[in-house]
């Protein structure tokens, strides 16, 4: 559970208009159905499917319209969402582990076509071997074609984030697409009580899809993604960045929007929620639900004096730089919690390792950092994993060695 | 110090000969003791027929490999030719390749002094009244000869390859020697032929042949090119996504009454183009439809004008023309622009019939493919004003 959460107002004005049950991918389904998601493409795969089950169940019932399109393969499936998405259709698609790969073609050019459709990824881990389990592998694969990518811990701000996501993806400063990550199992799976917003408060805040001098369209013809050379391929990279770089500014827009209309939902720097952190030495960092038994764990070790706190990254593209370096350069050590691998990259550490070491380089106060692989495959990290890193990490920062820099949690050894 | 070579070539006909020119300047220099590379243009699209494209060769008698690599190899188009090789003359009249920008003359990149070196039929006077001016003295090699197909595969040599050679060793034997050429021929050829090739190539370019078949071009020489070079956008002035917007919607009746594409017309690519007799015309429009870059505007009266700026001389409205003597293929260095074919017979019918014909000649030849034989037009007999009647005679030669 995130602070965010607990800090809502019980009631802003009839913003939202029931609640119930729901597990991660249903809550997306309410989430595209309250953003009148004009085409959504579909393609099954675990544990993304139950997403386009409760879409067409919601449409099947006649609480929802839309252009509902079963394609033959993940790469059909995404190749309509990036055409629908250019003709000025809100689009939606969804996959997960190696669905999401074999459609990477259709991927990487909705990307460098900036076209803002929005995608969810049940995170699956990578064949082979066939496993159901999460691991972030199939998400980070995007995350550095030109992206948004965000990680949500629950399922309320799995049905928010659909909102919020195409309010960013869709600003004229950003258009690009939308990349919503969130656990396999743990929270696809997983059923709580969601508030849904009426379609009325969804409406004011998502404003209307409008590509505008990039619509395709007869009355408005143009080509896109000619063939081009080397004189053309840098201005259009260049434009890229910048548009990343520009996408900073506008989640932080959408957020306050967000909490002006749905109450003070999320707290800022919005990329990340901090919990315990004021006084504290040590924390670990970490992506998706591996924040419930961290959370917990901090409550527990707070209670036994010990000084510490869980920072829980939601965006990961683009990344939160300065405000993430000015976050963790206040703690003397910080262990980062990766749920995916990269093999033989420097000191074998994990891809969020890398990004947030990155990250912290040009800090004053640099902390110590320790690394912990966990949950690979879908594996559980319970709270008593979570109180092993924390002693790790609270370990690390009284030593100077890099000995065992790499701790895998969970593992039969 | 660095001698660079460019060979000016037609895509897909020529490819193969342009790298095996470059290849050998390689060999032949590095057995010179020189150090020597070659590569493509790599931004040009070689298999497309007929499409304007460079091979490089770079050599060098004191730089190593590893600079001459970093000097020349780094690039994708070179600033400076000692030598610009042109395989083809219709080039002359100037190059829009595919991976470039704008309609660029012939001898853009030859140096003060540098040599343009064509294989023509063609005299220095003719082919100057298509070459942009230069403010600088360079020279004009003329190398007696067809454009050579025999690069490819289905095509019978004809010995260009190694004249070519002869003829660069005559403009500087600083890159490469006679001696040196004919040495690399017979060792790696076993075949007398080529070597004498080379040599008769060279002697015909030296300052002493007679005829002089090099000339010094000065600033007074050639015509002000008129094709604006574009200015690229800079990354901010681009549409995003990869969008180009589409050419501007439009169609009229008559003469360039089409929307076309003002960035790319691709004309530079043909070697001939179609000449058009309208009072023979049945109006079938088969011309029109099958022209597969739509060059054929249709016209208030029926007829088909042609905007040559955008014909890439396929010959596709030639072959299909069910009227012998309609549409002919021409050799495209009769043309010195590309008014309007239909307005200029709508002005002067007698004049333009008479115009037309003197363009298609009397004695035609048609190119000899695969086998090396071909068609020649050996009595010519103008077609009267508006008669379909069989007025010429045909028969098969040995080119």
């Amino acid at each position: 559970m995130s602070v965010a959460v607990a800090q809502t107002k019980s009631d802003q004005s009839g913003v939202y208009e029931r609640e119930e049950l729901l597990n991660g991918c249903q809550a997306v389904a309410h989430g595209v159905c309250l953003a009148d998601v004009d085409v959504i493409a579909a393609y099954p795969i675990r544990p993304y499917t139950e997403v386009m089950d409760a879409l067409s169940k919601l449409i099947a019932d006649g609480q929802f319209d839309s252009e509902y399109i079963i394609a033959d393969s993940e790469h059909s499936q995404f190749e309509i969402v990036k055409h629908a998405s250019s003709v000025n259709a809100r689009a939606f698609g969804g996959s997960s582990g190696t669905g999401w790969m074999y459609g990477m073609e259709a991927l990487v050019v909705t990307a460098t076509d900036r076209l803002p459709p929005l995608f969810v990824v049940g995170n699956r881990a990578l064949d082979d071997p066939g496993a159901f389990g999460v691991e972030h592998n199939d998400a980070m694969a995007v995350r550095d074609m030109g992206w948004l990518l965000c990680w949500v811990t629950t399922p309320q701000e799995a049905l928010e984030h659909v909102l919020i996501g195409y309010r960013i993806a869709e600003d004229k400063k950003v258009r690009m697409p939308m990349g919503l990550a969130m656990d396999g199992a743990f929270l696809t799976h997983s059923q709580h009580m969601v508030k849904i917003p009426s379609v009325e408060a969804a409406k004011r805040f998502l404003p209307q899809y409008d590509l505008a001098e990039r619509r395709l369209h007869p009355d408005n013809p143009i080509s896109i993604a000619p063939q081009i050379n080397e004189d053309w391929v840098m201005e259009l990279r260049r434009q890229n960045w910048e548009a990343a770089k520009r996408a900073r500014g506008v989640i932080k827009e959408a957020y306050k929007e967000f909490n002006d209309i749905f109450g003070n939902r999320y707290a800022a720097p919005y990329y990340f929620d901090e919990f315990m952190t004021d006084d504290a030495e040590v924390v670990l960092i970490g992506i998706g639900t591996v924040a419930a038994p961290a959370r917990t764990a901090v409550r527990r070790m707070r209670e036994k004096g010990q000084k510490v706190g869980y920072v829980n990254l939601r965006w990961f593209r683009p990344f939160p730089t300065v405000e993430l370096r000015e976050c963790l350069s206040r703690f003397k050590a910080v262990g980062v919690v990766d749920r995916d691998f990269a093999h033989g990259s420097p000191d074998n550490g994990g891809i969020l390792m890398h990004e947030v070491r990155s990250c912290l380089y040009p800090a004053k106060n640099r902390p110590a950092i320790v690394n912990f692989m966990g949950g690979l495959g879908g594996r559980d990290l319970s709270i008593a994993d979570a109180q092993k890193m924390y002693e790790t990490t609270q370990q690390a920062a009284k030593k100077d060695s890099m000995d065992d820099f790499v701790t895998w949690i969970g593992l039969r050894e | 110090m660095i001698k660079r070579v460019e060979v000016n070539y037609r895509g897909i006909f020529q490819k193969n000969l342009g790298k095996k020119i470059g290849s050998d300047i390689v060999m032949i220099a590095s057995r010179m003791g020189q150090t020597a590379f070659s590569n493509g243009r790599y931004s040009d699209s070689p298999e497309r027929n007929g499409i304007p494209c460079k091979y490089f060769a770079f050599v060098s008698p004191n730089l190593s490999e590893e600079e001459l690599e970093a000097e020349c190899g780094a690039k994708l188009e070179i600033d400076d030719a000692n030598i610009s090789v042109v395989l083809d003359d219709t080039m002359c009249k100037g190059v829009e390749p595919w991976g470039w920008h704008g309609v660029r003359p012939i001898n853009e990149r030859v140096v003060q002094d540098g040599c343009l070196l064509v294989v023509s039929k063609k005299k220095p006077e003719e082919l100057l009244k298509f070459i942009g001016k230069k403010s600088y003295n360079y020279r004009l090699a003329i190398l007696d000869g067809d454009a050579s197909l025999a690069g490819l595969w289905v095509n019978k040599d004809d010995l260009t390859h190694e004249r070519i050679l002869g003829g660069i060793a005559a403009i500087d034997p600083a890159v490469i020697s006679i001696e040196a050429v004919e040495a690399y021929l017979l060792e790696k050829t076993k075949d007398k032929r080529r070597a004498d090739a080379a040599r008769a190539a060279y002697e015909s370019l030296r300052q002493e042949a007679k005829p002089p078949r090099v000339k010094t071009v000065t600033p007074n020489d050639g015509i002000v090119w008129t094709h604006e070079i574009p200015v690229l956008p800079k990354w901010f002035e681009m549409q995003e996504g990869a969008a180009v917007p589409a050419v501007k919607r439009g169609f009229e009746i008559g003469p360039r009454g089409q929307s076309r594409n003002a960035m790319f017309k691709r004309g530079t690519t043909k070697t001939q183009r179609p000449a058009v007799r309208f009072d023979l015309c049945t109006k079938c429009t088969l011309c029109w439809v099958e022209c597969p870059d739509e060059c054929f505007d249709p016209t208030s009266d029926g007829y088909y004008d042609i905007e040559y700026q955008y014909c890439v001389g396929c010959g596709k409205c030639a072959e299909i023309c069910p009227v012998k003597e309609c549409i002919v293929m021409v050799d495209e260095l009769q043309f010195e622009d590309d008014h309007s074919p239909w307005e200029h017979w709508k002005k002067d019918s007698k004049e333009y019939i008479a115009w037309v014909e003197e363009k298609k000649g009397k004695e035609r030849v048609s190119y000899p493919a695969v086998t090396g034989k071909g068609i020649t037009v050996t009595q010519g007999v103008v077609m009267p004003e508006g008669k379909i009647v069989p007025v010429r005679k045909t028969e098969e030669v040995e080119v």
